[in-house]
């Protein structure tokens, strides 16, 4: 066994890849897996030095130095998930430390929902094309090439041609087994011509665990075809999430992303898309909500590669205490995509002098007749504001506490779902700790 | 209701209030008049709490409380109230539910029940009515977007809605053309009662011919200079504050 003495956790990954291979799957995933484990043995862990990585370091990873693998399954299903967050009707799937959980549900006729193995040899022709789509060269892709390397995990959903899927729902938890693992799971999501779906992932554990998961999810849109993906994150200071998300959009397709993320200790979002047809739109919206010394790091880029396409990104954070938010929206419009809408903004309030946020929009355009706004701002809450609030009966905590939510509440006005946006503004009105609002700690 | 002694007050260091003395009774209308600079925006502040306005000296007694010693939202419950000059704008809060929020922190330091939303509802509904406010700005978020007229009329909405005992009105007529200017001195004038006293803090006249004062205070350079009936703001509009400069104070002081 060779060794590239870059880092233990590297080694130790390594070995595990050798020692036990991944098996089963089409020849020529077994030959990806073989590359990408090649792949994230050269690059190594990213640090300091990786510009993409440079403000998120890995030492919680580091340290916990998790094994990949099952951690298998122990809980009751309703012991391990709290209630699901979605609206009636919605088909739920479980992960539990990112291992499937039972049998899928039933779909209706046009959607299909199977396990990555079954996904597979039913969609394989256009699998074989998607998942290797996936960047996994250079370190900054690194837990993409681990992810690839040790695929296994997984979720194929496919919606057919003009059908409306409804809403899916994905509930990851952690039991305590999934503490010394990594779970690393892919999800695939294949849109026809025309069809909608709305997925909403919840990110909570009925008990907490220092769980650590690595997610890629990898979506083809269809001509026409529109996908909301929605995520809240509500998980323990101790659980490390890593997700990578790449959209290939087809002409007049829409993607929609709203993150939540009001939980977790360590957490990085890569979203990427590729406006690939013309008239494609994508959103990216999100808040963040932070205290003690949680980390979120939001990494965006949209590929403007068609023209006329249109995306945007609006991101309010709130960091408090130690907490660190990391923001980096990146617009690249093409030469040919003419006529291409970019719209960015990440708003952020600073509620403590040891909190810390680093955000970066960058653009580059190579276009003509392009329309591009892009702004970002780092505050503290408006003492006269403050005051007002108080001059009428408010305490200084309810006066700061609802002034913040109210900075949030912007993300959640967006979403097209009322009934999923009054949930969200409630759930950010109670993750609002009282500690991270008190005046004192303001300048 | 409220009696002010010797109250000496700094912003950033600099002396502003150098000395007042007032006292408003149980009922009573006072206005306050002066020149730009003259203190008149920094006593309502003061009185009400505001942070970065030092009292050096003197003292604030309401109801027999030392009124200095309360955090602003505590003065707020006792029922000190502030129209504001210049009302903030606070996107993403609902008006509705700020008001509804700030009448249950008061009702609640008051040992009262607090009202829940239908309750609360039928309550704001009422002083609309009164108001001649329409529903629309209780859908919309605090103050944001009003236009001037609109901000002015919020806050004296708010002050029916809140039932102070102690309301300061600073410059509530700046900004108004005469018919906002009629509706806002209409909507305080329904709130005039024998156990509410207001003072009204302005730099004309014009507000005074609709909310008549029962007394009427020159504020200048920090100091009351001249106190008197409502004729006083008349001869005021009609001499302008430069008399003022002029030693002219005994002629109508009295």
């Amino acid at each position: 066994m060779t060794h590239s003495g870059a880092h233990p956790l590297i080694d130790q990954w390594t070995d595990e890849f050798h020692a036990l291979p991944i098996q089963g799957g089409p020849d020529w995933l077994q030959q990806l897996r073989k590359n990408a484990a090649a792949e994230f043995a050269l690059a190594g862990l990213p640090g300091r030095k990786t510009e993409a990585w440079k403000y998120t370091p890995l030492r919680v990873l580091e340290r916990r130095a998790p094994a990949i693998g099952e951690a298998g399954r122990t809980m009751l299903l309703e012991e391990a998930f709290p209630e699901p967050v979605s609206r009636v009707g919605a088909v739920v799937v479980n992960f539990e430390n990112g291992c499937l959980c039972g049998d899928l549900p039933e779909t209706q006729d046009g959607i299909s929902l199977l396990p990555l193995s079954e996904g597979l040899q039913v969609f394989e022709q256009k699998l074989q094309t998607l998942i290797p789509s996936i960047e996994t060269t250079g370190t900054g892709r690194m837990f993409a090439a681990l992810n690839t390397a040790f695929l296994q995990q997984g979720l194929v959903v496919h919606v057919g041609k003009k059908v409306q899927a409804g809403t899916l729902q994905l509930r990851w938890a952690f039991s305590p087994q999934g503490a010394s693992k990594l779970g690393n799971v892919r999800i695939l999501v294949l849109l026809e011509e025309g069809a909608q779906l709305d997925i909403v992932e919840q990110f909570q554990s009925a008990v907490e665990t220092a769980g650590t998961l690595n997610i890629v999810t990898q979506v083809e849109l269809g001509r026409g075809s529109s996908l909301v993906q929605t995520r809240i994150l509500r998980e323990s200071d101790e659980a490390v999430l890593l997700t990578s998300t790449q959209v290939e959009q087809g002409a007049e397709s829409s993607y929609q992303y709203n993150g939540f993320d009001l939980g977790g200790g360590l957490v990085r979002h890569e979203l990427h898309s590729r406006l690939a047809g013309e008239g494609a739109q994508a959103g990216f919206d999100g808040a963040f909500v932070l205290d003690r010394k949680r980390h979120v790091d939001n990494h965006i880029s949209v590929d403007h590669a068609a023209p006329g396409c249109h995306s945007s990104q609006f991101f309010r954070g709130v960091m408090g205490d130690r907490s660190r938010g990391v923001f980096n929206g990146k617009a690249l419009i093409r030469p040919g995509a003419d006529g291409s809408v970019v719209r960015q903004s990440n708003a952020n309030l600073l509620l403590s002098g040891l909190a810390e946020i680093d955000t970066k929009p960058e653009l580059e355009i190579y276009a003509d007749e392009v329309e591009a706004s892009h702004g970002a701002t780092v505050g503290q809450l408006d003492e006269e504001a403050v005051f007002y609030l108080r001059s009428r009966g408010l305490s200084d905590a309810q006066a700061r506490r609802l002034l913040t939510s109210a900075f949030c509440h912007a993300v959640t006005d967006r979403l097209a779902d009322r009934e999923l946006a009054d949930r969200l503004s409630g759930m950010i009105d109670v993750v609002m700790p009282e500690s991270m609002l008190t005046g004192e700690v303001g300048q | 209701m409220l009696e002010i002694k010797n109250l000496h007050a700094t912003v950033g260091g600099k002396p502003i209030l150098k000395g007042i003395d007032l006292k408003v009774a149980d009922g009573e209308v006072h206005a306050i008049m002066g020149p730009n600079g003259s203190g008149k925006s920094t006593l309502g502040y003061v009185i009400s709490g505001r942070e970065g306005y030092e009292v050096t000296a003197g003292e604030v007694i309401y109801k027999g409380k030392n009124l200095l010693e309360l955090e602003p939202e505590e003065r707020a419950c006792e029922g000190v109230f502030l129209a504001f000059q210049y009302p903030v704008e606070i996107p993403g809060v609902n008006n509705t539910y700020f008001l509804r929020a700030a009448l249950n922190a008061q009702r609640k330091y008051r040992e009262q029940p607090e009202l829940d939303s239908m309750q609360f509802l039928k309550l704001v509904r009422e002083k609309l009515g009164v108001l001649h406010i329409s529903d629309d700005l209780l859908h919309r978020a605090v103050n944001e977007g009003f236009s001037g007229g609109e901000k002015k009329r919020n806050e004296i909405f708010q002050m029916a809605v809140l039932e102070p005992s102690l309301a300061i009105l600073d410059e509530t007529d700046s900004g108004l053309d005469i018919d906002a200017l009629r509706l806002v001195a209409e909507g305080v004038n329904r709130l005039r009662s024998e156990d509410r006293s207001i003072i009204v803090v302005t730099h004309y006249q014009r507000l005074l011919e609709h909310i008549v004062p029962d007394v009427v205070h020159v504020l200048s350079d920090g100091k009351i200079v001249a106190s008197g009936d409502a004729s006083l703001a008349l001869k005021l509009e009609d001499e302008g504050y430069s008399w003022l400069e002029q030693g002219g104070i005994g002629a109508v002081a009295g």
